[in-house]
């Protein structure tokens, strides 16, 4: 098969095979994920008490309800499990530069950035799924979510955009080390800025951090802005009613600039000594 | 068809100071400097040519070699394998060649072997029938299939390598690069890697390009060898023709009865030990036969023994550690 659907056909039986090897891996090693299928959840889970615990003092949180807190919650802990599944790597790209373990990806018929990723693709992070699918169901519950088929489908292009932008800025962190060639791992702190910004409602800090949030980092996009869209609930920062698909549009725009910028920072890809 | 025109690789290196303060330092203003790793490089290779890169630890070898395979990009110059710039076209031209590093492997640790090659046949997009067949032939030279359901993680390294070996000729590539591929190996895995190169040479016209420390893959594998030291090309051509015009002389080895050596006018006494000693001489200055018996003449000579020069020579004068 030749052309855009051949290309887009051989992607996808490739991404079979890996997921395929990733199961085995699990089956390989399964005290890995038990002990990640035990602390992934009861970290979120307890994360979550302590909104719960904040309603109940003090009534809410910048006008958003208990419910409401749960969906924002729920949606932020999806969008990071499935950033987890994909796109962790990006985390530990330092890892792989100094190491010199581009060299295979480099020398097989297809785009760099998709091996890195796929080759590596993180079963382990569907244990992240678990809660997030709890407060989320919790969440829709409270709120009333009507599940039509629009509805689901709007969480489905929320969920899409809000992992290509996490995904997307755990490149751009990552290509850095092409220059520094040092050793970052960038997981703890991007994981405290994304939890601290997208399971709360981003109308709670001051103008500035919403403003960067919003134009520089745009964070604020990927659960605050769609969900308080998809439940009306207003802010007085910035209002519009296309946020889910704007969502989609900046996740696509930042993986695009990501997938630039990781392409000038492979030029400078050194391998490693023998 | 292999075509380096001028290529030049440079590296930052970031300079450290000493200590603490130099790490202080450091974090404020870097000094960098600019190394060239390889400096103008240029020749080309024929389809069917098994070429031999040597040059000491450090003279750019694995760099050119991994420029040459598109994993380095080269700071300036171009590349051209089958007429195409493998840099510009990396996914095209990368379908046609073959990559093993003897000290890194592209197989998955974790899994059987044959989990590996899986994910290969798909990416080369390689239909089932041919996989069978290479794998059938692969099997008659490195005796891979019984391996194929061994987690790589509990393989030895001559084993891992006949596995890196199999997973670079899935895809049937015309041209094979090896970095180092003997390096650490026994005598036996050793033998097979040989043999695995001739064989695909031979039996499929692939061209071969390899490192190597060890000069027995050169005097059993390469047609030609490129001799590189700092960056630069020192020598490119025929192994023979090297050692001829290079080092032109044969060493005569006599051990003597007593600890006395003699010397000779048209050769040079280079070792002496005990009742050994070893003399260099050039072809055209005197025959071995003569020598000997010129020697023969000044003490009792027990046992003789002739060495031509080879490819350790060409290495050391190559190298500069021997001066003609």
């Amino acid at each position: 098969m030749k052309g855009i659907a051949g290309t887009i056909f051989h992607y996808i039986d490739v991404t079979f095979v890996n997921i395929r090897m990733a199961l085995l891996r699990v089956v390989e090693y399964p005290s890995n994920i038990i002990g990640w299928l035990l602390s992934n959840p009861v970290q979120f889970l307890v994360g979550f008490a302590t909104i719960q615990f904040a309603v109940s003092e003090f009534g809410d949180i910048n006008g958003w309800n208990y419910g409401q807190l749960a969906f924002l919650y729920g949606l932020a802990v999806l969008s990071h499990a499935l950033s987890m599944i994909f796109f962790v790597q990006g985390w530990f790209m330092g890892n792989y530069v100094i190491h010199g373990e581009f060299d295979r990806y480099l020398t097989r018929p297809m785009s760099v950035l998709y091996q890195f990723f796929f080759t590596n693709i993180n079963i382990i992070g569907v244990t992240d799924l678990i809660p997030g699918l709890c407060v989320f169901l919790y969440g829709c519950h409270k709120v009333g979510f009507h599940w039509s088929i629009g509805n689901v489908f709007m969480i489905f292009v929320l969920l899409t955009g809000a992992t290509l932008i996490r995904g997307g800025i755990y490149i751009i962190l990552g290509t850095t080390t092409f220059w520094t060639r040092s050793n970052n791992d960038f997981a703890q702190y991007t994981q405290e800025i994304f939890d601290k910004t997208t399971m709360y409602p981003l109308s709670m800090y001051p103008e500035g951090v919403q403003f960067v949030l919003t134009y520089l980092i745009p964070i604020g996009w990927v659960t605050f802005y769609p969900v308080s869209n998809m439940l009306g609930l207003s802010n007085d920062y910035l209002q519009t009613s296309a946020a889910v698909w704007l969502t989609l549009l900046i996740g696509i725009l930042v993986m695009v600039l990501a997938a630039l910028f990781f392409r000038l920072g492979l030029r400078n890809y050194e391998s490693a000594g023998n | 068809m292999i075509e380096v025109k001028n290529i030049c690789k440079s590296y930052n290196v970031i300079q450290k100071g000493e200590g603490f303060r130099g790490a202080l330092k450091g974090l404020i203003s870097r000094e960098s400097e600019k190394v060239q790793a390889v400096k103008n490089l240029s020749f080309h290779i024929q389809p069917g040519e098994i070429v031999g890169f040597i040059g000491p630890n450090g003279a750019g070898k694995s760099t050119t070699i991994k420029m040459m395979s598109g994993i380095l990009t080269p700071s300036s110059g171009e590349i051209l394998i089958n007429g195409r710039d493998i840099h510009k076209y990396r996914k095209q031209v990368v379908q046609d060649i073959g990559v093993v590093f003897g000290q890194r492997s592209q197989l998955d640790w974790d899994l059987r072997l044959g989990e590996s090659f899986e994910l290969l046949r798909h990416i080369y997009r390689i239909d089932k029938a041919k996989y069978e067949e290479t794998l059938n032939i692969m099997d008659q030279i490195l005796e891979i299939k019984p391996l194929l359901s061994k987690p790589v993680r509990q393989m030895s390294l001559g084993q891992r390598v006949k596995g890196d070996l199999v997973a670079a000729m899935l895809h049937a590539p015309s041209v094979l690069f090896l970095d180092e591929p003997t390096i650490g190996l026994d005598v036996g895995a050793k033998y097979s890697l040989r043999k695995f190169v001739k064989e695909v040479n031979e039996e499929r016209n692939t061209t071969v390009i390899l490192t190597t420390h060890d000069l027995g893959d050169i005097e059993q594998l390469c047609d030609r060898i490129i001799i590189i030291n700092n960056g630069e090309l020192i020598e490119d051509g025929n192994l023979e023709e090297i050692v001829d015009r290079i080092a032109p002389y044969k060493t005569l080895v006599v051990e003597y009865y007593d600890e006395k050596a003699p010397e000779h006018a048209r050769c040079e006494l280079f070792f002496h030990e005990a009742n050994v000693a070893k003399y260099r001489f050039m072809k055209k200055d005197i025959t071995a036969a003569a020598l000997i018996q010129a020697l023969s003449a000044e003490a009792q000579i027990k046992d003789v023994s002739i060495e031509e020069a080879g490819i350790d020579d060409i290495i050391r004068i190559a190298y500069g550690q021997l001066k003609e």
